[in-house]
C-alpha cells in the first residue's frame, strides 16, 4: 500500500507525457488584441479550430477535434446558463475558467483511468478598451494563465510556444492594422509547424509570408474578430482572408 | 463534462436540466384581472419589413410610463413586437433571444424561420395557464427572414394568446390600439398611392409614425408621437440584409419631410 502514492505520481507523469505527445503537430492558435478589437487565428478545416462563445467572448485552440467539441460546449452552456440567470453583463472569462473549465480539466487529467482531455485553448474577452481585453492561455490539466491585453499563443509544445510568444511581443510592438497582425500572426504559425528558429536563423520575411502562403494553400486559415465597438450585443464575426485584407 | 440536453442546441432543456425552467405558472383561483394596452404592428415597405410601436404602459387608467421599448431585437434576423402582460411578453423575448442565440453558437448555424416561429408559439402555450386567468396574455407579433429563397425574404406571423401562429399577407397589428391601425393599413393597401408595400423608407416611416399618432387619437393606452416633447415611436426595420434601428432623429426628420 505505501507504494501507491509514487504509481499515482508516475501515472500522472506518463499521462503528461501521453498528452504532450498525441498534441505533437497540433496546429498552433493565436489571438491578440488590437486597438479595434481582438483577432484570433488558427489553421484548421473551416469552424474547427475559432468559435464564437458568448456575446463577448471567443475560443481558439488545438488539440482532438472532440475533446475540444466538448470544451466548447461546455463552456456555451455555462456562460448561456449564466446569462439567462443573471444578465449577459455578469458572463466574465475569470469566472467560466476559474470556477468551471478549469477545475474540470483538472479532474478529468488526475482521473487516470480515464482517458484525458487532448487540447491546449486560448480564450478571449473583449473589454471596452485594449487595457481591459483578456486573454487567456488554458492548458490540458487545468492549469492557466491570463494576460491583460496583448498577444497569446497556444503551441502543442510548451518550449516553441514560449519562443514564439516572446518573437512575437516584440514583433507585434507597434503594429496596431489588422492585415498586419494577421500576416505576423500567419508567419509565426510558418515557424512552428516548420520547427523554424525564432532567435538566430530566422527565415527572412519574405521567406516566411511565402511560407504561410504554401502552407495554407490546402487547409483554412480560420479568423475570428471580437469587435470592441459593434450596433449588436453579439460583438464575434468569423472573418475570411480577403476581409483581414490578405 | 456537459450537462445532457434532451435535443441538441436546445436551450430550454439546458435550463430544466438546471431546474431553472422560465415562465412557471401555476393557476390561482382569485387572479386579479391587469389591464394592458399597446399598439404595435409591422407591414411589407419597399425595401423589408418595418415594424413599429408605441412606448407606454398602462396599468388601468394609470399610465406607467411612456419610455418602453415593445420592438425587440431577437438576433440579427428576428424582430418581436410584443403586445400583453409585460412581464410576461418580456421574458418571452429574453428566452428567445438566449435561446436562439445558444443554438447558433452551439450548433454553428442559425434556427431555421420556422424552427423560430414555432419557438416563440411554444412559449405562448407553455403560458396557458397564466393566459387562462387573464394576468399573463401576450399577443406578439414576430419577423424574421426566410433563408430558404435568394435573397433572403423578411416574413410578418402573428399569433393568438394560445399559441396559433399565422403568416401575414402584407402587414399585420396587435394590441388595443390595432383596430384603428388595421383599418388604416388596410385602406392605404387597397387604395393608397404609394401602397405600403411600395413605399421607400422615408415614406415608411413617416407612415408608421402617423399610424401611432392616429391610434392614439382613438386609444388612450398607446402613446402616440409627439416631436415637442421628443417621444417618438421604436422602429426597427428587417431587410435581407439583417435588423436596423430607425433612431429618434431620424424619425424626426422622416416626420418633418
Amino acid at each position: 500500500m505505501t507504494e501507491e502514492p509514487y504509481r499515482w505520481l508516475e501515472a500522472v507523469a506518463n499521462r503528461r507525457e501521453y498528452v504532450r505527445e498525441q498534441l505533437r503537430g497540433g496546429s498552433p492558435a493565436f489571438a491578440a488584441s488590437l486597438p479595434d478589437g481582438i483577432l484570433l487565428l488558427a489553421v484548421g478545416s473551416g469552424q474547427s479550430k475559432v468559435f464564437e462563445l458568448f456575446d463577448r467572448h471567443a475560443l481558439a485552440g488545438l488539440g482532438h477535434p472532440a475533446d475540444i467539441e466538448k470544451i466548447r460546449q461546455a463552456a456555451i452552456d455555462a456562460a448561456h446558463t449564466e446569462s439567462f440567470t443573471r444578465a449577459p453583463e455578469d458572463v466574465s472569462l475569470r469566472r467560466l475558467v476559474s470556477f468551471g473549465l478549469s477545475p474540470q480539466l483538472k479532474t478529468n487529467f488526475e482521473q487516470i483511468f480515464t482517458a484525458p482531455f487532448l487540447v491546449e485553448l486560448l480564450l478571449a474577452e473583449i473589454g471596452p478598451e485594449p487595457e481591459k481585453d483578456l486573454l487567456l492561455r488554458l492548458h490540458f490539466d487545468g492549469g492557466f494563465r491570463f494576460q491583460m491585453g496583448g498577444v497569446m499563443v497556444a503551441a502543442s509544445q510548451p518550449e516553441p510556444e514560449a519562443a514564439a510568444q516572446a518573437w512575437l511581443n516584440g514583433a507585434l510592438a507597434g503594429k496596431n492594422s489588422r492585415r498586419e497582425v494577421a500576416d505576423m500572426l500567419l508567419q509565426t504559425w510558418w515557424c512552428l509547424v516548420e520547427n523554424k528558429p525564432f532567435g538566430e536563423g530566422l527565415p527572412s520575411e519574405s521567406d516566411r509570408q511565402e511560407g504561410w502562403r504554401k502552407g495554407t494553400h490546402d487547409r483554412t486559415v480560420e479568423l475570428g474578430w471580437l469587435a470592441r465597438h459593434a450596433p449588436r450585443t453579439a460583438r464575434y464575426e468569423a472573418l475570411s482572408l480577403a476581409q483581414a485584407g490578405l | 463534462m456537459n450537462v445532457e440536453t434532451p435535443i441538441a442546441g436546445d436551450f430550454l432543456s439546458l435550463l430544466a436540466a438546471h431546474k431553472l425552467a422560465p415562465l412557471p405558472s401555476t393557476p390561482a383561483p382569485t387572479a386579479p384581472v391587469q389591464t394592458q394596452a399597446t399598439t404595435v404592428f409591422a407591414f411589407e415597405f419597399a425595401e423589408g419589413v418595418l415594424m413599429a410601436g408605441d412606448r407606454r404602459a398602462t396599468a388601468g387608467n394609470v399610465i406607467v410610463t411612456d419610455r418602453v421599448d415593445k420592438v425587440i431585437e431577437i438576433d440579427a434576423t428576428s424582430l418581436l413586437a410584443i403586445a400583453g402582460v409585460p412581464a410576461t411578453a418580456f421574458e418571452m423575448a429574453r428566452v428567445l433571444q438566449t435561446s436562439f442565440e445558444y443554438y447558433r453558437r452551439s450548433q454553428l448555424q442559425s434556427l431555421s424561420l420556422p424552427a423560430k416561429v414555432r419557438a416563440l408559439a411554444r412559449l405562448l402555450r407553455e403560458n396557458l395557464a397564466m393566459t387562462m386567468q387573464g394576468i399573463g396574455v401576450v399577443a406578439p407579433l414576430f419577423a424574421g427572414l426566410d433563408n430558404s429563397v435568394s435573397p433572403a425574404k423578411p416574413q410578418i406571423y402573428f399569433y393568438d394568446p394560445l399559441g396559433a401562429q399565422f403568416q401575414a399577407v402584407g402587414y399585420v397589428a396587435s394590441g388595443s390600439g390595432s383596430g384603428t391601425i388595421r383599418s388604416v393599413l388596410s385602406f392605404q393597401e387597397q387604395y393608397g398611392s404609394p401602397r405600403p408595400s411600395q413605399m421607400k423608407l422615408g415614406e415608411a416611416i413617416r407612415f408608421a409614425l402617423r399610424l401611432l399618432m392616429t391610434a392614439s387619437e382613438f386609444d388612450s393606452a398607446t402613446g402616440g408621437v409627439n416631436p415637442a416633447t421628443r417621444t417618438y415611436a421604436t422602429i426597427k426595420l428587417l431587410r435581407s440584409s439583417g435588423v436596423e434601428s430607425v433612431g429618434d432623429e431620424q424619425q424626426s426628420a422622416c416626420l418633418k419631410g
